[in-house]
């Protein structure tokens, strides 16, 4: 019968093979380290406070070059109260991105996204009427874009919106100090496409809308770009893993095509995998240098969710596959009670995705989080995702520990056993266990990077001297580490052909062996390891 | 005998947890700037001429000028905007020209035009500040902005002290009493210099000035093949940079004889510039935004947000109390005065002389005194009317007073206030 590559490979070759990924995996970690920038930049931009005596909603102020705005220098000094300005007559004008060196920068398609977040400063006045620690605001939005070559102050709409956020203040100990205001998530942009930007907002007062705002004096707009650098890298990566991954599960699944039997369920798991990684891998960003596509950013979440739980779900089967206690299972139904937990936690995950960057196709300024409704919605989603999470690990580690436990039992039957099977087995059973402390180290590493990323906040906390970016070594190194753990696996669980030849010789050996054993009929359809368990139970 | 603890600068600054502006880099771009000085001065004859910072601040020592002069002139040339009521006589001056504040802060280009004459025509600059206001004419406005922010919050830090940080209308600013080497001085440049990092840092983020950098060069060959791989840097580190060059270059372009008074206070304004110039980097937020994967916090990304000024001028305060004497050694150092002191960090302010009283008014140190100050008849503090008055006595003149009170803003964009009238009695000082 046909064993795994991984039973059958010798040392010296296994560990040939491991170094080599090990060596791609530190080359994704050094190039994410070392070559690639970090995977976002920030600009805080400061409004510049229009004035608009024209009340045409359609004209864009703009701020460079002069003229597109008459500036207000301050909402609640004497200036206000003379040129008695109300909130119709005061735009606050951003214009991304903002100049540097004497050059006006502007937007590459290489930046793919760009994020924008609202911060009011508003100064606490000790003898002025306290602001309401829950104040709800709303913007009238208008995005507009130009690009390299448009006249200067022809600019075109983007997205317009009039929108509800809620924003939380406390206020500070002392006097003249700034209120301690939540910041205001305001657009995402699924693709930069355009060269130049400009947001206009205003603050009408209908009803009672934004009457709370208390003495406004700026306005900030955050944006987070993701860094062209950080694309390229990534993209490179991408490019080189797509072939790799998708050379190697050809490879795979001919060497499956190629014996008598029907492939089995870990053997199509392990494709499935392949398959989602290469979505995950397929370099789509490269469409994005010339098309405007805004669906990038929910396209790359979901490629995620869909690979990432293929991975959950591997696992299952990989651990329920190697249980080697006498149930048979027929197929995926055999899991289906572990698998709908993984599929109800990302079916959460996509629907909460879907009415967040979905609808932000449609409109840029939307989010979920503005309205009570929709934040929780948005939380009951997230929360039945991690409870399926949760359940899903329980399942999962219920079944890892009821491998180990039979491993350790069938051990004990392994010295009653010939030496030289036995030391065959030993080699088996020390693989799998590999194998599955190779997993259990990516998981770990992921996590421990990702909690030490989350400790070290950023950039703000390493010393100047460690040229190395943490959070883009990260990125890349998780990224590469899969990828490196799925060739892996691609290659090692892929049916060896090494004892081919000596089939029918070991198949004799097997039954004279194994002669007075209920064993199935059908011993190809097992692994050889599964097929060595049943066996070591029998004797 | 205990051994003499030098304030190195070198030590302290790289013994700062902090890290951030870096002393090599700093360096480098002192010197990059110097150079850029002496380059135009090359090709420019005026500027072989010694200038002098003014006709009228000339008698004075130079060193005790390096802040007010300059802060003066853009004070008057480019805002003629209100200063506060304490600037005795030109109060005339901002009566008629603060109806046009508006208009100055508006379009400073105006003001600024062929402005090939006008920097070195700005009394109170040195050569140096001349040749860079010259080279950074958009930096200006803002330059001066912060300025008058920095006198701004002096005077309300110091409204219930002896000397209010008043100024005069000559170009000195603060009158004469800056040349002594004191705490309040070392706050005046320390405040100023926090004042203008501010400012510029202000600037750059609206999009005003232009050639705010990028990245830690100063001017990449191809900025924007760098903006597009990693984006740029923040623009407080360009504040920072751009006020050390600004305000730091007049206390380097003078040889002193080391170890004298005269190099002493030099490298007093050094320390204090730069303690203003960090307190804006250090009360500076750092804020975070997860953008991960379906907005998870795979992805963090953070961001320095600027405190508002009455936070870094508490800050500042704070600094004044805690401020160390030091004096000028042989070697040409600074060294702490009373070796039970710690050594001061590059935060802190230093200062060399022990205050006047300011208890008379002495034109020739240029105090006020505190005749007609009112002052806290309950206070023990300094606003107390036993300190203020330098123990003279108080007169207690009964008087309503009308007060703007229970103030509420109402957006957009008015400050609907009530009249509060009540009757105190005002204590001033005989």
């Amino acid at each position: 019968m046909a064993g795994a590559v991984v039973e059958n490979l010798s040392n010296r070759k296994l560990i040939v093979l491991i170094s080599f990924l090990l060596i791609c995996l530190l080359v994704c970690f050094l190039l994410g380290g070392l070559v690639a920038p970090a995977p976002s930049n920030v600009q805080s931009v400061l409004a510049t406070k229009c004035y608009d005596n024209s009340q045409n909603k359609s004209k864009f102020f703009y701020v460079r070059p002069n003229g597109g705005c008459d500036k207000i220098d301050d909402l609640h000094g004497p200036e206000a109260e003379e040129r008695h300005i109300t909130d119709k007559n005061v735009v606050f004008a951003f214009q991304l991105p903002i100049p540097r060196g004497g050059i006006e920068l502007d937007y590459s398609r290489w930046m793919q996204n760009l994020i924008g977040i609202l911060q009011i400063d508003v100064t606490f006045f000790k003898e002025w009427e306290l602001m309401e620690p829950r104040v709800p605001v709303t913007i009238d939005a208008r995005l507009g874009y130009r690009n390299k070559g448009d006249p200067e102050d022809e600019w075109k709409e983007y997205a317009t919106s009039t929108e509800s956020r809620t924003m939380d203040c406390s206020p500070p100990e002392r006097d003249g100090y700034l209120y301690n205001c939540s910041l205001l998530p305001l657009f995402e942009l699924g693709a930069l496409h355009h060269d130049y930007y400009l947001l206009n907002l205003r603050f009408p007062v209908i009803y009672e809308n934004n009457r709370g705002l208390g003495p406004v004096s700026d306005l900030w707009l955050v944006v987070i770009n993701q860094n062209g650098g950080f694309t390229k890298v990534w993209l490179s990566l991408k490019t080189i893993f797509f072939p790799m991954v998708v050379g190697v599960m050809i490879w795979f699944w001919r060497r499956v095509q190629l014996l008598a039997r029907q492939p089995t369920l870990l053997e199509s798991m392990l494709l499935a995998l392949g398959v989602a990684l290469s979505t995950l891998n397929l370099p789509l960003e490269y469409l994005t240098l010339s098309f405007e596509m805004p669906f990038m950013l929910l396209l790359g979440d979901m490629k995620q969710g869909i690979f990432y739980s293929m991975l959950l779900s591997f696992w299952l089967v990989f651990a329920g596959e190697h249980l080697m206690d006498d149930n048979e299972r027929k197929g995926l139904r055999g899991y289906w009670k572990q698998l709908s937990c993984v599929g109800v936690g990302c079916l959460s995950m996509f629907i909460f995705d879907m009415c967040e960057r979905g609808i932000q196709l449609r409109n840029p300024f939307y989010s979920i989080w503005a309205n009570e409704i929709g934040t929780q919605i948005a939380l009951s989603f997230v929360i039945i995702a991690g409870i399926a999470a949760g359940v899903y690990f329980l399942f999962l580690s219920y079944i890892i520990y009821r491998v180990f436990r039979n491993i350790s039992a069938k051990r004990q039957a392994l010295p009653a056993m010939a030496s030289a099977r036995r030391h065959f087995y030993e080699g088996v059973i020390y693989r799998f266990k590999f194998l599955m402390l190779a997993t259990l180290l990516c998981a770990a590493m992921t996590v421990v990077g990702f909690i030490l990323g989350q400790v070290s906040e950023g950039k703000w906390k390493w010393d100047e001297d460690i040229n190395l970016e943490y959070t883009s070594a990260f990125f890349t190194g998780v990224y590469g580490m899969w990828n490196v753990y799925i060739l892996a696996l691609l290659c090692l669980y892929s049916p060896s052909h090494k004892r081919w030849p000596s089939e029918s010789a070991g198949q004799d050996e097997t039954n004279e062996e194994i002669e007075f054993t209920p064993l199935p009929t059908e011993p190809s359809e097992l692994s050889s390891l599964t097929a060595m368990i049943k066996k070591t139970a029998t004797d | 005998m205990k051994p003499q603890l030098e304030m190195k600068k070198n030590q302290e600054l790289t013994t700062d947890s902090e890290q951030f502006p870096r002393r090599d880099q700093r360096e480098q771009q002192q010197q990059q700037c110097q150079r850029r000085v002496a380059d135009d001065a090359a090709d420019s004859s005026s500027f072989s001429s010694p200038l002098t910072c003014s006709s009228s601040s000339s008698s004075f020592a130079s060193y005790s000028l390096s802040l007010s002069c300059w802060t003066m002139m853009i004070l008057l040339l480019i805002f003629n905007a209100p200063l506060p009521a304490s600037s005795s006589t030109a109060i005339g001056n901002w009566m008629n020209l603060g109806v046009q504040g508006y208009e100055v802060w508006r379009n400073p280009q105006l003001y600024m035009v062929g402005a090939q004459p006008l920097c070195t025509q700005i009394p109170g600059l040195s050569p140096g500040q001349a040749k860079l206001c010259q080279l950074y004419q958009d930096h200006m406005s803002s330059v001066g902005r912060g300025a008058r922010a920095g006198i701004a919050e002096c005077q309300w830090q110091f409204r219930y002290r002896r000397w209010n940080c008043s100024t005069v209308e000559d170009s000195t600013v603060f009158g004469p009493v800056l040349q002594i080497g004191s705490r309040e001085a070392a706050f005046a440049h320390s405040i100023a210099a926090a004042g203008v990092v501010h400012s510029i840092s202000r600037a750059c983020r609206e999009g005003q000035l232009s050639s705010c950098g990028c990245s830690r060069a100063l001017r990449p060959k191809n900025l924007n093949q760098e903006w597009i791989w990693g984006g740029c840097g923040d623009n407080i580190e360009y504040g920072y940079k751009f006020t050390q060059g600004f305000v730091d270059v007049r206390e380097r372009e003078k040889n002193y004889k080391r170890g004298s008074r005269e190099q002493g206070r030099s490298l007093m304004n050094l320390h204090n510039n730069e303690a203003g110039r960090r307190a804006v980097i250090k009360k500076a937020r750092v804020t975070c935004k997860c953008h991960g994967v379906s907005g998870s916090c795979s992805l963090v990304t953070c961001w320095q947000q600027l405190a508002s000024f009455r936070e870094i001028g508490d800050f500042m305060k704070d600094k004044y109390d805690g401020a160390t004497e030091v004096r000028v050694n042989k070697r040409g150092r600074l060294q702490v005065k009373n070796a039970q002191y710690n050594l001061p960090t590059a935060n802190d302010l230093v200062y060399l002389d022990e205050s006047p009283d300011y208890c008379l008014r002495n034109k020739t140190i240029g105090s006020f005194g505190t005749y007609g100050r009112p002052c806290n008849r309950t206070s023990a503090g300094m606003d107390g009317c036993n300190l203020m008055c330098c123990g003279r006595g108080y007169n207690t003149l009964k008087t309503t007073v009308k007060e703007r009170c229970k103030c509420k803003f109402h957006w957009c964009c008015h400050v609907e206030c009530k009249t509060c009238i009540k009757t105190v009695d005002v204590h001033t000082c005989k």
